[in-house]
């Protein structure tokens, strides 16, 4: 039974860093992660300011990242 | 005196296991049993393969397809890599990368493996590995998938993964200052024209795929100009209602495209509307460079941010989708392994299997556009060196998996139906009875009332003359997916997904596309007159985006012009560019490894370099000098002036000689790189010149001590 109950708690512990994994993945792509290293960068709150500030530092690496064919 | 760094709170820093972990979980099972396990692999890989290229006469499953592939990818990952990464590479765990050393928290970012890998397919996926195997199909199955497996693991997975580790150990260069710094002055001259020639190239063909999707397609234009203004909302939504909420806004985009996608039915069958989004090719093509132009122009958060995120958003689920519905439906290849069209008399393209299949699949096999991003933003995310062998070999084993998902849709199709949608007007007839009947006499049959049922199963008015490979592939995934999900009743709606879902990712290549050639230009005009190189002057802006678009509206005019449908003379123009900026990027990989004093394993990039070298020069002297009409731009262009000129014919005969002398100038400028790197080599390899990279010296890692603590 305890080995059946261990078993059980390392997937779900497996599963768990799947997922983070996963959403960790999809905030990089996305571009949430770079803004809260930016808000932590520079010790900002997250708000409509900061995410524009965000946005004018982003946009030179953004546009001069190509997208393959 | 190294202090241990302190990586700091890191998004996705420490998430899933390590490398360390991956070792253990090798070291617990014992040796006899990992030789087995990967004896079956070999044995199951050689089976399918086996089954894939002998069977004759009988069709067979898409599984065979699939099973091959993972094998193929895992024996190279496995063995090919490792032997790469362990002799020629010795990649070193101990070793700082950039983003430790340099880490900025903007550009350079010890990121996790997985996150790092996510990022860089993201990156490095596009439309080319869906379009290149549908193109190709018209060979059979056969010729595609052996290209795009063996491509892939010789070529194309170890093209990404040298440039990758070269970036790295040069603090995240570019592949043109790696070339300008180990080949020579011309190395980086060279590697910036064919930059700049293949981001104009593949813009035209790009668009030109999404005109001959939308043409007369009220459905399909309907959606795809929706999406404008979602991109806008999107962009506007996430400025000022929920700033940096990424995820939920391109959730909040997709379901509004959804609505797009259902409301495309309702205004192709509302005549008034209909009438409004019915637009011919020409009409098309118009609204594409204005659309270029214009967004070139526009703030990046309010279009292109918005418009990439949403087209990520859609290809990450597309892709995934598309390989759960081939494993759950596991359909049947209706195309044979091999079609008569392997003589070169194909209507999709002309030329035979060798060399016009390996430049008609780039992507998915080996794409030079790769080594862009391998020496951009990813060698600024990787947290140490081993990691470079996942990301870089790992991601593109995984697009070229996207390639080979491409190929089953294609050949899912009846051959008669693929032929029908693939084959310009000029070469089967534009009557349906007409075309079905030429089809029909090559071995395929059709008739003209099955394609007109097909035609309306998907919403469309017709399905004729479709060329650019989209509108196939669309038709294939709307079958995969309407037989795992709906059934017959939503074979429209998945064919308009299909549609959107391509048309959306080219779109946002134009974009970004346009803005990248724009910046290059500018920093070259630079040092013409400064003010020229300001990104935000905006004459400079407006001057350089109107070249740019200006130069791929010029192809996309001449494909949409082309009486042959455009495809048949761009897509291979595109292919040769595309594999040209491979053999530059060979070229440096090769240097470099034999500055290292290699040599002796150089022809892990040798062999793909002499490959591509074999392949691009035929594929272009066959481009330029061939006598069939059909396949030489010069033969063309005689022929053309045989008859009485007008002036459209005048047109077409200086578009022939303009493909011609671009052609040209490509192969010229390469043989330049090519004959600058070989001499480079001799003199290293004859001792009469010093061999030494221009490495970042080496810093040891504070992560190599976090772990071995």
């Amino acid at each position: 039974m305890n080995s059946w109950n261990s078993e059980f708690q390392q997937l779900t512990s497996r599963l768990k860093s799947c997922l983070s994994v996963f959403r960790a993945v999809l905030r990089e792509i996305f571009d949430e992660s770079a803004y809260a290293r930016f808000l932590a960068r520079n010790r900002l709150s997250a708000s409509r300011a900061a995410y524009g500030e965000f946005l004018q530092e982003h946009e030179v690496a953004k546009v001069r990242r190509p997208r393959c064919c | 005196m190294f202090e241990p760094i302190a990586p700091g709170p890191r998004i996705g820093h420490n998430v899933g296991a390590g490398a360390q972990d991956e070792k253990q979980a090798e070291l617990k099972m014992p040796k006899s049993l990992r030789i087995l396990i990967w004896l079956a692999v070999a044995v199951l890989g050689a089976f399918a393969l086996a089954t894939i290229a002998l069977h004759r006469g009988e069709q067979i499953n898409a599984m065979w397809l699939v099973v091959a592939a993972f094998c193929t990818y895992a024996l190279g990952y496995r063995f090919y890599s490792k032997f790469i990464a362990a002799k020629v590479l010795a990649l070193d765990p101990q070793r700082a990368t950039p983003a430790e050393r340099l880490d900025n928290g903007r550009d350079f970012v010890p990121t996790n493996k997985w996150v790092v890998f996510g990022h860089h397919f993201a990156a490095i996926a596009g439309p080319g590995p869906l379009v290149g195997p549908v193109l190709a199909a018209q060979f059979g199955y056969l010729p595609g998938t052996l290209w795009i497996l063996a491509g892939a693991v010789l070529g194309g997975c170890v093209q990404d993964f040298v440039i990758l580790l070269f970036s790295v150990r040069r603090d995240g260069k570019s592949l043109t200052e790696m070339a300008r710094e180990e080949v020579g002055r011309l190395g980086g001259v060279v590697a910036y024209v064919a930059i700049i020639s293949i981001i104009v190239i593949l813009l035209g063909v790009a668009a030109l795929i999404v005109v001959n999707a939308l043409k007369n397609s009220p459905w399909g234009a309907f959606t795809i100009a929706m999406t404008i203004p979602i991109a806008l909302f999107m962009g506007l939504y996430l400025r000022r209602l929920r700033p940096g909420k990424v995820l939920e806004t391109s959730v909040l985009g997709f379901i509004l495209v959804m609505l797009a996608i259902w409301g495309g039915q309702w205004a192709s069958q509302t005549p008034q509307v209909a009438g409004w989004f019915t637009l011919t090719a020409p009409t098309l093509a118009l609204l594409i460079i204005i659309y270029g132009f214009a967004a070139s122009a526009l703030p990046v958060w309010l279009l292109l941010a918005p418009r990439d995120y949403l087209s990520t958003f859609v290809k990450l689920g597309t892709i995934a989708l598309l390989a759960l519905g081939i494993i759950a439906l596991h359909p049947t290849l209706h195309m044979p392994p091999l079609t008569r069209f392997i003589d070169g008399s194909g209507p999709v393209f002309a030329g035979n299997i060798f060399p016009f299949a390996f430049i008609t699949i780039a992507c998915g096999a080996i794409s030079g556009f790769h080594s862009l991003i391998s020496s951009g933003t990813t060698p600024k995310l990787i947290r140490r060196e081993t990691e470079t062998r996942m990301v870089g070999y790992g991601a593109m084993m995984a697009e070229s998996m996207v390639a080979i998902m491409a190929m089953i849709a294609a050949c899912v199709l009846q051959p008669g139906t693929y032929f029908a949608i693939n084959s310009p007007a000029g070469i089967v007839g534009q009557a349906p009875e007409t075309a079905a009947a030429t089809i029909s006499s090559w071995g395929f049959p059709i008739t003209a009332a099955e394609m007109h049922s097909l035609a309306q199963a998907v919403g469309e008015q017709t399905l004729y003359n479709r060329t650019g490979g989209a509108p196939a592939f669309a038709v294939g995934m709307a079958h995969i997916f309407s037989n795992s999900l709906g059934g017959q009743a939503v074979m429209a709606i998945w064919y308009h997904f299909a549609i959107m879902f391509e048309a959306l990712f080219i779109l946002t290549v134009l974009d970004a596309g346009t803005r990248v050639g724009r910046f290059m230009v500018q920093d070259a005009l630079a040092h013409v007159w400064k003010p020229l190189g300001r990104t935000s002057w905006y004459p400079s802006i407006l001057a350089t985006s109107a070249l740019i678009v200006g130069a791929w509206g010029y192809f996309l005019w001449q494909g949409v012009k082309d009486p042959l449908g455009g495809i048949n003379s761009l897509w291979p123009l595109f292919g040769i560019s595309n594999q040209l900026l491979a053999t530059v990027a060979l070229c440096v990989a090769t240097t470099i490894i034999v500055k290292m004093g290699k040599a002796p394993y150089a022809a892990v990039t040798l062999t793909p370099l002499l490959w591509l070298v074999a392949v691009t020069f035929t594929a272009s002297w066959h481009k330029m000098f061939d006598p069939n009409p059909r396949i030489g731009f010069l033969a063309h262009a005689r022929q053309l002036a045989m008859v009485p000129a007008t002036a459209a014919n005048s047109r077409l005969i200086f578009n022939d000689r303009l493909d011609a002398f671009v052609t040209g100038v490509l192969i010229f400028m390469v043989a330049l790189i090519l004959i600058e790197s070989a001499f480079l080599w001799l003199s290293v390899l004859s001792g009469r010149k010093q061999a030494g990279v221009k490495e970042t010296p080496f810093v040891p890692s504070g992560f190599a001590t976090e772990e071995q603590g």
